[in-house]
């Protein structure tokens, strides 16, 4: 809609464009709705087809990165999927699996119609059923819970949520505390390491300004913003001249362009970085103001050093240094398994970096090892010692450089404390203990009426699939799964219902990521509904406009919402009506109009100045950039109006009044609003109790784990001392990511599966050899429940006493009829009488015919190795994270081990489920909580529920 | 103007979005790239190296696949790039045995050749190729090279650059700026058994083992895509029945004019025998084409510079030779015999011997680029030649000089022709990978097939036509023509082979 169609429109530069001569990237937005392009296989000769230009987000990992999808105006079909030069995180440009988007679009082997099993679940037959009847009976069941008070037993399960705010939503408005994510089986063990420090669990590095980049994580091919991180890191060493160190015990690509590649033993970074502190602390090479300002070091004093006055901060300083003198690049190296000289080296080029140390670490040792959250904060440690926090170059928290945009009416919170996802062993982990929902529920803890897994492969993904497996086709313990998903997955294969949700080009969601110092908020949408919109046709919902009968989930909870209270006496209906129609049931057209028009600072005014509407805009344009060039947010001074009616507590720290009943903030305290420096200077500080850095966490001490306190090194579950080499062990790292790939999510895109399709055990030549083996050789992985069959690649890309296998690979069906053939090998699975679970693969991948082609053209033929299936659940005590690395002990593959075998005792899964949970020191803490309030908790409930007492004692025990 | 790329693999994090990203755009079947990155790891842990290659056409400004293209498929256009039409491409697939890079397939769904054609569609519409557009270090420059002030230019003209394979001359067009050694050469990293997260293919597998190892290095290849050879038993096999044609009439054309009486092996089986070898000839080359129902092309379009074409005239003036000589010998018109004769020398040299010229502009297979081949498909077809002829007067009575001729003719051939293999694989080579594809057949994987298929019934026969050149029974002469013909294919087949086995990327 033009607004003032007769005022001069100036165009809109963006961020992804570029001209080299006559050559430029991509067609004017002008042309965007009638652009041509010449047919490519016809060429020469000139086809000219039309194409509608429409912007939308990549829905495969989790950078969120702008797409362009060329829809065919002749027929409507998509043609490609380029980059949006409109995006400011990604440019414009993409990694492999942005176009290759276009192979999940015309994937023949995709789910088209809602499917409900035929036979007994995981049987592996399936009729179809309409939407009607799926929602009636998914509605039902959910109402039922709600109306006897079974809340608890709904649980949404969420893998890559690629989308921010809508799931929350929904489960704030049906009051459940069901909101499950995979995050502890990725980054748990980062996010509480950087809670800790500042409330915000994530790091937002300004990689393109800094003046040292150290990575623990392979950012370059995967690490967590992918193409967006490796663009910018590439402009900080090429354009800033930046120095890049990579700590990775593999060569990763990443790896390969470091300056200073460091291969640790797994799990001794946090001694590496504590002895890179210790080396900035002896040699005075700190930020002292920053520090002063900004770190709680009178509470450190406080607690560790009462003798010390706590306004001594240069006693402090000296204290700190002596207290950190353990961590010396001997002992360092003495745990890492490496030359001392490199460890120095580290801490010279770190100490170079001035304010401009942009660190990172993601997944990787933080997910691999036990106490893993104390490499993110000993790292975090070198970003507040140098005071490259927040600084240009440096390291910001997320939360900066992100935004969350909240449809209208925001449900409140809840009061429901839902322990089969934050159990009370758990009362720090940084997310939901989803690890252990199959061992909770087998210990009697609950059951689930209703469990959706939205996008998301616990089967495969997890650990101890054979665990989830048989909660899963156990009745008892689930009554309804359903899931929620574009394509076949190896859980899908265990639900009720399968009911086919969008890719990227046929869904609705808004999103936001820290990706550089900036913000902004990103728009995925159905493209053809878009372009059928534009030219004329209406579409009253998704399903009209994808294939099949394919939907998005928006309208799929907002119907889901309504029928489950279709007359409004739940409370529920209320969140799900139009804000400009009262009483009907809201459209995503206008429930993304109120989102834009009311939710994101900036873009209405920068909508008029195009002549555009908020929602036209975004529909344009497929993303807005809310702020840049956002550094020091921590010093930003506190309005007037942001104060009114707080008073500064006995550290300054500025509080209103908050009751029982008031809800913290997704990240926060309740109430808390900014701080009081010394200098009477009152800036918004962090999101932490003390709203300063904590070096000291007074959480840990009230939780149970005061040597925790301060940053420090735990020695891992696979240290080497731990490791008996002599007797076959080696430390499997499982973790790692190949730029091509995607856990499950891209095993349906063939441009990909062609170019990656082996899985090859890692192993150095030097172990090869020791143990005998040849590339090619099969070798037998004993793991604590079991083992698995892989074949070997000796390299000299890995340090040795360790080894590595690539997540993504070791996809399985178990019928002719629900798989997806580009990526899943046929597999029988069989128990036996006394409980061991067997896979063995009966077909690898193989040519099959359907409407493509290529199918038939396929020239692979390894489905991989299901490696997590061998694994145990080992959870954090502290973070939750499950410890991915595995200590192993190798044999030569045995005459009746085939390939890709992998075998269970699920009996001894629940042994070190036990085991790990012996360790946890459950809550609540010592003043009465279940866990802080101002860590991140999703679908966060009012204060009273974080209090085991509520001040409602009838509350007590209603979950169990 | 001349556009080509420039890719730094200073930045390059072989991600494969240029892989990806140009399939989508050409919509390229599973299985075939027009760009893609190879990997190379060198070292030992803790100094272990990994580096990138993007791969694809280099735009030659000498492009050898336009040369050989028989009906102009392939073109430079005016701003540089070597475009290509597959509306006219009959499927020969020389072009891919021209190009040095490995940067042509045929295309499952077109059965036509296609490579990288720099989105000369998008091009031609103010946009850059897909690859460029998605790269997310903007590792991949392209523009003019010919205009200094281009953005490409400088980069090219301020940076040490490399190209791949210069020793071919073809004048590349793709600049790689901090590029590996390792990865541009096709010769120094081997492949060790696997891959990163792909398998090698067979090709690549059974190549490695013959590679020659640089002791000071450690490089290998550690993801890399398959690149078939195009050309198989068919070529193969027409090489050996275009030499007995060939052979047999120039034999009855040289005794002819010597005046020695073959009678009806001259008269009849030897322009038969040439029509034989013309004609399989042809029905080989048009059914090893990919798109046979276009081999009018061939005359309809003809590029001629492409001896492609000229051996098509070729075969087709050898025929109807063969034919006039038939209806000459059956009309009994002894001035149009001997004219004939006169012609069947040059003739037959040519049907023999154009092949060398094919293969010769066949600039990737550096094994056929040796100045000896001519010659040597000559000697060849003398040899076979004489040796069919052999068999064929065994039921007919000939005269002691025409067994002399025909013995002495083997003979020699057959000589010569090991000569020329001694030649050829004792000697040295001009180029690395000529070195490598005649090790392989000398001393590789091949060395079997080569030394005891086809070299040692040819020495065998050797002894036996001597004999019978001395005195001793015909029937030795006839079993000695008929060793050597299983011996030639054995040889060509390992010839072929090897000259498209040696990787080019």
């Amino acid at each position: 809609m033009t607004l003032e169609s007769d005022r001069e429109i100036t165009p809109l530069v963006l961020p992804g464009e570029r001209t080299h001569e006559r050559l430029r990237n991509f067609p004017p937005v002008a042309d965007w709705d009638h652009h041509v392009e010449y047919d490519a296989k016809a060429h020469p000769r000139k086809v000219p087809h039309e194409y509608m230009l429409v912007p939308t987000t990549c829905f495969n990992c989790e950078s969120a990165c702008g797409l362009l999808a060329y829809v065919d105006k002749s027929d409507m079909s998509i043609k490609k999927l380029e980059g949006n030069p409109a995006h400011p995180g990604s440019r414009g440009r993409n990694c492999a699996k942005g176009p290759a988007t276009i192979n999940q679009i015309n994937d023949p082997e995709r789910i088209l119609y809602p499917l409900r099993r035929s036979g007994k679940r995981g049987g592996g037959d399936w009729e179809r059923v309409s939407w009607d009847d799926a929602l009636d009976d998914i509605a039902a069941k959910i109402r039922a819970a709600i109306v006897e008070d079974r809340k608890d037993e709904v649980v949404y399960h969420v893998g890559r949520p690629g989308e921010d705010g809508f799931a929350e939503r929904f489960l704030l408005a049906w009051g459940v505390d069901g909101h499950n994510s995979h995050t502890n089986i990725c980054s748990a063990g980062a996010r509480l390491g950087y809670s800790l420090w500042g409330g915000y669990d994530r790091p937002s590095p300004d990689y393109s300004n800094a003046k040292v980049i150290l990575l623990i994580s392979s950012h370059l091919e995967a690490g967590h913003y992918f193409n967006p991180h490796a663009q910018r890191i590439m402009e900080g060493k090429v354009s800033g001249g930046a120095k890049l160190v990579v700590l990775d015990p593999r060569l990763s690509n990443t790896a390969s362009h470091a300056d200073l590649w460091m291969a640790p033993w797994p799990g001794s970074e946090a001694a590496i970085l504590l002895a890179v502190a210790s080396y900035l602390l002896r040699t005075d090479q700190v930020d002292r103001a920053f520090i002063r300002r900004w770190v709680n070091w009178s509470t450190y004093l406080e607690h560790l050093h009462p003798d010390t006055p706590v306004d001594d901060f240069d006693g402090f300083m000296d204290l700190l240094t002596e207290d950190y003198a353990q961590y010396t690049f001997a002992y360092a190296a003495e745990q890492a398994q490496m030359p001392e000289e490199q460890i120095e080296e580290l801490a010279r080029i770190v100490a170079t970096a001035g304010s401009a140390l942009s660190a990172h670490v993601w997944r990787a040792a933080t997910a691999g090892n036990l106490g893993g959250w104390q490499v993110s904060r000993a790292l975090f440690f070198l970003n507040v010692l140098t005071g490259s926090v927040g600084t240009k170059g440096g390291t910001s928290p997320n939360g900066w450089d992100k935004i969350i945009a909240h449809g209208p009416n925001v449900p409140g919170g809840h009061e429901s404390w839902n322990e089969l996802l934050w159990p009370a062993e758990f009362p720090m982990s940084t997310n939901e203990m989803s690890i252990l929902l199959p061992h909770l529920l087998k210990d009697g803890r609950g059951k689930l009426a209703m469990y959706f897994s939205r996008v998301y492969n616990p089967v495969w993904t997890n650990p101890d699939g054979f665990s989830w497996l048989e909660a899963l086709t156990d009745e008892a313990l689930v009554d309804c799964h359903v899931a929620l998903t574009p394509t076949w997955s190896e859980t899908a294969t265990f639900a009720d219902y399968v009911l086919p949700m969008g890719h990227s080009t046929e869904r609705h969601d808004t999103q936001s990521y820290e990706q550089y110092a900036g913000k902004w908020l990103g728009f995925r949408q159905p493209v053809t509904r878009v372009a059928m919109e534009k030219m004329g046709r209406i579409v009253s919902d998704s399903r009209e406009s994808n294939p099949g009968e394919v939907w998005e989930e928006n309208e799929f909870w907002f119907e889901l919402s309504w029928r489950i209270d279709p007359d409004g006496s739940l409370g529920i209906r209320k969140y799900f009506e139009s804000p400009y129609r009262p009483g009907e049931k809201v459209t995503v057209d206008e429930y993304y109009r109120w989102v834009f028009e009311n939710s994101v600072p900036g873009l209405p005014e920068a909508a008029a100045d195009q002549g555009l509407t908020p929602l036209a805009y975004m529909r344009k344009y497929g993303v807005f950039e809310v702020s840049k060039d956002a550094y020091r947010i921590d010093e930003r001074p506190l309005t007037e109006a942001e104060m009114e009616g707080s008073t500064p507590d006995a550290h300054g720290v500025l509080r209103k009044p908050v009751t029982l009943d008031s809800t913290p903030p997704l990240v926060g305290e309740a109430g808390s609003v900014g701080l009081v420096h010394e200098d009477g200077t009152k800036t918004q500080g962090w999101l932490t109790p003390s709203r300063k850095l904590e070096l000291f966490s007074d959480t840990m001490v009230d939780f149970g784990w005061p040597e925790y306190a301060a940053p420090g090194y735990i020695e891992s579950h696979v240290s080497n001392r731990s490791i008996n080499q002599e007797n076959g062990e080696m430390v499997l790292m499982p973790t790692f990511r190949l730029p091509t790939l995607i856990h499950t999510r891209t095993g349906n895109a063939k441009y990909l599966n062609e170019l990656s399709n082996t899985h090859p055990l890692w192993m150095n030549t030097l172990d090869a050899a020791r143990f005998g083996f040849a590339t090619g050789d099969l070798v037998r992985v004993n793991t604590e429940i079991g083992y698995f069959v892989a074949r070997v690649w000796a390299t000299e890309a890995i340090r040795p006493g360790v080894i590595g296998l690539s997540h993504h690979m070791g996809r399985w069906r178990t019928s002719e009829h629900a798989g997806s053939r580009w990526a899943m090998g046929l597999v029988d699975l069989t128990k036996t009488d006394d409980g061991v679970w067997k896979l063995r693969y009966k077909e690898g991948i193989k040519p099959f015919k359907s409407d493509d082609p290529d199918s038939e053209r396929i020239d692979w033929d390894d489905p991989g190795v299901h490696q997590n299936l061998a694994f145990a659940v080992h959870p954090d005590p502290l973070s939750g994270m499950h410890c991915w690395h595995q200590k192993v002990r190798l044999e030569k593959a045995k005459e009746e081990d085939q390939y890709g075998d992998v075998v269970v005792d699920t009996k001894l899964s629940r042994e070190i489920y036990r085991a790990w949970m012996a360790t946890t020191r459950p809550g609540p803490s010592a003043s009465g909580l279940r866990r802080p309030e101002f860590m991140m908790r999703p679908v966060k409930p009012t204060r009273r529920a974080f209090r085991v007492d509520g001040g409602r004692p009838q509350d007590q025990g209603a979950d169990v | 103007m001349q556009l080509g790329f420039a890719i730094d693999q200073r930045t390059c994090i072989g991600c494969h979005a240029c892989t990806v990203a140009c399939k989508t755009e050409h919509d390229i079947p599973v299985g075939q790239f027009r760009t893609w990155v190879k990997y190379v790891d060198d070292g030992s842990f803790p100094d272990t190296t990994r580096s990138f290659g993007v791969m694809r056409c280099n735009h030659c400004t000498d492009a050898p696949c336009v040369k050989i293209c028989p009906t102009e498929s392939l073109f430079k256009r005016e701003d540089g790039i070597v475009d290509f039409d597959q509306e006219r491409c009959i499927g020969c697939k020389s072009c891919m045995q021209a190009c040095p890079y490995d940067a042509i397939y045929i295309d499952k769904d077109t059965s036509t050749a296609a490579k990288c054609n720099l989105c000369a569609h998008r091009v031609d519409e103010d946009l850059e190729p897909a690859c460029v557009v998605v790269c997310p270090t903007h590792s991949i420059w392209v523009g003019d090279l010919d205009d200094p002030t281009s953005g490409i230019a400088r980069l090219v003209n301020d940076h040490v650059t490399s190209v791949r394979s210069p020793e071919q001359n073809t004048g590349p067009n793709v600049f790689y700026l901090g590029a590996d050694r390792a990865v541009l050469d096709p010769l120094a990293a081997p492949v060790e058994d696997t891959y990163i997260w792909a398998k090698p293919d067979a090709q690549r597998l059974a190549n490695a083992g013959d590679l020659p190892r640089d002791p000071g290095s450690t490089a290998r290849t550690t993801l890399n895509t398959a690149h078939p050879r195009p050309w198989g038993w068919k070529v193969t096999t027409y090489l050996w029945t275009k030499g007995v044609g060939a052979g047999a009439l120039a034999l009855a054309g040289l005794a002819h004019i010597l005046g020695i009486e073959l009678g009806g092996v001259g008269d009849y089986v030897a322009p038969l025998l040439g029509l034989f070898g013309a004609a399989t000839t042809g029905a080989l080359l048009v059914w090893d084409l990919k798109r046979p129902e276009r081999f009018l092309y061939i005359f309809l379009k003809s590029n001629w510079t492409s001896w492609l074409v000229l051996g098509a005239y070729v075969l087709t003036v050898f025929s109807g030779g063969a034919v006039l000589w038939l209806l000459a010998a059956l009309l009994d018109i002894g001035w149009a015999m001997t004219a004939l004769a006169w012609l069947a020398l040059p003739a037959s040299a040519m049907m023999a011997g154009y092949t060398a010229f094919l293969f010769g502009q066949a600039e990737g297979r550096d094994l056929w680029q040796s100045r000896l081949l001519f010659w040597h498909l000559l000697i060849q077809a003398v040899m076979v030649g004489s040796g069919a002829l052999a068999l064929a007067g065994l039921f007919v009575d000939l005269s002691d000089d025409a067994w002399n001729l025909l013995a002495g003719s083997f003979v020699v051939g057959a000589v010569l022709h090991l000569v020329m293999l001694a030649l050829e694989y004792g000697g040295k080579h001009a180029t690395r990978q000529a070195t490598v594809a005649a090790h392989i057949i000398s001393s590789g994987r091949y060395a079997r097939t080569f030394w005891w298929a086809g070299v040692l019934p040819v020495a065998l026969a050797v002894v036996l036509g001597a004999l019978t050149w001395g005195g001793a029974s015909v029937v030795l002469l006839a079993v000695a023509g008929l060793l050597v013909q299983p011996a030639l294919l054995a040889y060509e087949s390992v010839f072929v082979r090897a000259g498209q086995d040696v990787p080019l990327s």
